[in-house]
């Protein structure tokens, strides 16, 4: 059990040391001169978004290994997700999805086909209504939860450990914009490079004088300032972003999820700082 | 016991497995251990009960005497004057001390208590002792809980009429993982496994979210969600909870708790009635111990009456001819605990941020605790909060333990046909884990307030050309540098493939399971190359043992800055 456990870590620090081979960018100007302002933003934007040296290592072809890691990994899982029944008595499932069973009130092994909008129910639109979000992921929990299946067999916690922990990844991933955003390209079989660099000098004279503003704040009066038009800023790619997936121009998508990365760090900084 | 005779178990394993073979699992007690005070509860089939001592007591002091060949605790002991517990015989605040290195700023308040604290300031733990006919016999907080725990266990036993084994303990949300093992430890020595280990905060807002399904099921309303901000002072710790209710499930957003409390409270309240007194009491002699007593049981008398009344005439005879006189009011109090409450309101509007919550989302604001009572707490609270009035269906000394003996039913897998038991509470961590990277800063890879089980990393790189070796100092705190931060433990990294610096990438992930339990894992990549260069490390913390204060000091002496990491850019 021990050993299976491990097994099981294992399989997921394969997966994230693998995961960040190909992206995989140093920050390593960590002694730059701030009197120096063209290094000054060198540093300042590898340390914003990418460097030139991803561009070198994007050029190797990404290494896939770490996948057939996780995909043996799955065995456990996916023989019994292949099929549709109930592990443990049989049922057919009244509902999709399917991850938990109404009949014996068991929690089913993980379905990897099933995704994050499956799970809570919703159409795979990039606009979702959240006000319903919150309480699909306690009831999910209510029933997957590891602690509520203490006393149960060792293969059912298993299985609440790993549904448990999605409700919760597709929870985090679905309720926020960005991270919502890279997850619908990515069911349409668009892999976003977070680490791509935008190359609108605008919007990065932009970045850097909200950076410094931040820098300069005094208070969190001043912070809350900044904030609030970066978070407008947020909300208008997500707009944009929302039109240009709904209307299949996915190039333009890429474009807007680049732009809310950005003031998702910024954001993400201010909010730090607060 | 149809357990197996011999098991090995992981040195580390401090819990074990739960072994669930019996068709009627054991429902597990819910224990609140507090600073001042301790309680049990059960869930008794259909609410929650709390067990009373022989004396009919359901608050039992938290300390244990050492008169005698069998040292007694507060649970059965039959205390001939309050005194007795100040004649430097028994140890009490053992909460406050647990876990704790002589170095510690809350262990150095400790040493004007009537007992033995001594420090060494090396970073060790503080030898304590209690004075057994003149002479000081040392002792640990573990061991001095273990025998409190042991009287708990057989005054439950006695009443329950069966054999206890599981607990769900309540805890304060500052305490590190290290003071959790030496909780587990004080646990096993008392022949006591623990389900669970709760923050306070977060037993309370189980309970809220039982009252709140009641209430639904009694109106048939739409159980829309609810959010509590819970706030807790005892006699030695400070939580703040908030927690989003729907529907039983109770979803921690965020927790603060501190090291300040109603030990505070009286200490600076001893020190404004007698600016001498720490001085006055540093040798420990008979006379000392004893006027020191005299001391503080007339500051908590008084301190207690000002919850009620606005003034207090204090009159108390200090023995040698000195004799204190005075007359304390309310303002005075609260002027002498400025600094407390300061950052009770710090905690609480900490606490709100980190939940990314605002004032005007908060539904119910609970207080629970000793400092409940407390006139200047009570609207400071209120105050932040802009509500006129706290939420009063909450007994606020009793809220802990029944929200523990709630979570000792539910995950022993009890249900109740009513759905009394239908709830679950989501938790985060309290703390921030990382390690240290960028010099001395501390690097969190799981921030506080994530969301439990949980598991994150972060990338690092080597600080020099062709290191082949790397030191992962892992910390758990909210501290900017590493020093400010509990150390949980450290490992070296070995094998690194000789690599310009910055080349290597060294992953280190944090894994924290559903039972609470932490591992780290660490690999090393080099780019363009398909497999981790070395074989993955897993390393499962703490492993820091007592006297581990001096570790991280050593650590640097030994190899300064040669094995140091880096941060790589986050990766999502």
């Amino acid at each position: 059990m021990m050993n299976k456990a491990r097994k099981k870590l294992w399989k997921a620090v394969s997966d994230v040391v693998g995961r960040t081979l190909p992206y995989s960018t140093s920050r390593r100007f960590e002694t730059y001169n701030p009197n120096n302002s063209s290094q000054s933003q060198t540093h300042f934007l590898n340390s914003l978004s990418s460097s030139s040296q991803l561009q070198i290592i994007n050029l190797c072809p990404p290494h896939r290994f770490s996948q057939n890691v996780i995909f043996s990994g799955k065995n456990f899982c996916s023989e019994s997700a292949d099929n549709s029944a109930c592990w443990n008595c049989n049922a057919v499932p009244k509902a999709a999805p399917f991850l938990f069973c109404q009949s014996c009130r068991t929690v089913q092994p993980l379905h990897q086909s099933l995704d994050y909008f499956q799970i809570y129910g919703l159409d795979k639109n990039y606009e979702i209504e959240d006000e319903n979000m919150e309480r699909k992921y306690k009831d999910w929990q209510k029933k997957l939860h590891p602690d509520l299946v203490h006393s149960k067999s060792q293969r059912e916690r298993e299985y609440a450990a790993e549904q448990s922990a999605r409700v919760i990844e597709a929870y985090r991933t679905l309720t926020n914009p960005l991270s919502r955003a890279i997850y619908i390209l990515k069911l349409e079989g668009i892999d976003v490079n977070e680490e791509e660099t935008v190359s609108d000098p605008e919007l990065l004279t932009e970045i850097m004088e909200i950076r410094e503003a931040v820098e300069d704040a005094a208070d969190s009066k001043a912070l809350t300032e900044i904030l609030s038009p970066v978070q407008e800023k947020l909300v208008q790619w997500s707009k944009s972003f929302a039109y240009a997936f709904r209307n299949q121009k996915f190039d333009e998508a890429l474009n807007c999820i680049r732009r809310m990365t950005y003031y998702d760090r910024v954001n993400k900084e201010i909010m730090k700082k607060l | 016991m149809d357990e197996p005779a011999y098991t090995v178990v992981s040195d580390s394993e401090t819990t074990g497995e739960e072994k669930s073979s019996s068709a009627f699992p054991e429902i597990a007690i819910g224990i609140d251990i507090g600073t001042s005070q301790c309680s049990i509860a059960i869930w008794n089939g259909s609410q929650v009960e709390l067990l009373k001592n022989t004396r009919n007591q359901k608050m039992m002091r938290s300390y244990v005497t050492f008169k005698d060949e069998v040292p007694s605790g507060g649970v059965s002991n039959q205390l001939s004057h309050e005194h007795e517990i100040l004649s430097g015989a028994a140890i009490f605040n053992m909460k406050r001390l647990i876990g704790r290195v002589d170095t510690d700023p809350v262990v150095h308040a400790s040493t004007c208590l009537p007992f033995l604290v001594q420090t060494l300031d090396i970073g060790v733990r503080p030898f304590i002792a209690a004075l057994v006919n003149n002479v000081w016999r040392s002792t640990t907080p573990e061991e001095v809980l273990a025998i409190f725990l042991v009287e708990l266990r057989a005054m439950a036993e006695m009443q329950l009429k069966r054999p206890i084994r599981n607990v769900v303990l309540t805890i304060p949300v500052s305490f590190s993982r290290f003071q959790l093992t030496r909780i587990q430890r004080a646990c096993a020595m008392a022949g006591l496994h623990i389900l669970r280990l709760m923050p306070e905060p977060t037993a309370v807002a189980l309970l809220y979210a039982q009252q709140q399904q009641l209430t639904v099921h009694e109106n048939m309303g739409s159980g829309s969600e609810k959010i509590a901000l819970i706030f807790n002072m005892g006699a030695g710790y400070c939580d703040v909870a908030l927690s989003a209710t729907a529907g039983g499930v109770s979803q921690i957003k965020a927790l603060a708790g501190s090291t300040i409390g109603g030990e505070d409270l009286l200490q600076n309240m001893m020190c404004h009635l007698l600016p001498d007194f720490e001085s006055r009491f540093s040798n420990h002699g008979m006379n000392e111990i004893k006027s020191l007593g005299l001391l503080r049981v007339a500051t908590q008398d008084a301190i207690h009456k000002l919850s009620t009344q606005t003034a207090v005439q204090i009159d108390v005879n200090l023995g040698n001819g000195s004799k204190l006189s005075k007359l304390v009011n309310r303002e005075e109090f609260e002027e002498v605990n400025q600094k407390i409450f300061e950052k009770c309101e710090n905690l609480i509007i900490q606490c709100l941020h980190d939940a990314k919550l605002e004032i005007d989302d908060i539904t119910d604001v609970i207080l629970v605790g000793g400092g409940s009572y407390i006139p200047k707490l009570r609207n400071l609270v209120k105050g932040i909060c802009k509500k006129e009035e706290l939420y009063n269906f909450i007994n606020p000394l009793e809220a802990a333990v029944c929200g523990a003996a709630l979570e000792g039913a539910v995950a022993s897998g009890i249900s109740d046909p009513f759905g009394n038991l239908d709830l679950l509470t989501i938790q985060v961590t309290p703390l921030g884990i990382g390690i240290r990277a960028d010099g001395n800063n501390f690097v969190p890879i799981i921030p506080r307030n994530t969301t439990m089980p949980a598991r994150k990393d972060l990338v690092f790189t080597t600080v020099r050309d062709n290191q082949i070796e790397a030191l992962v100092t892992v910390y758990e705190g909210e501290g900017v540098k590493v020093e400010e931060n509990h150390l949980l433990g450290y490992f070296k990294i070995t094998g690194i493939p000789p690599a310009p610096k910055g080349v290597p990438e060294i992953n280190v992930c944090m894994d924290i399971d559903a039972s609470n339990v932490l591992r780290v894992l660490a690999g090393v990549i080099l780019p363009g190359f398909p497999h981790p260069a070395i074989p993955v490390m897993e390393i499962r913390l703490p492993t820091v043992d007592d006297g581990h204060g001096w570790c991280a000091e050593a650590l640097h002496k030994t190899y300064g800055s040669t094995l140091d990491l880096e941060t790589v850019q986050k990766k999502i």
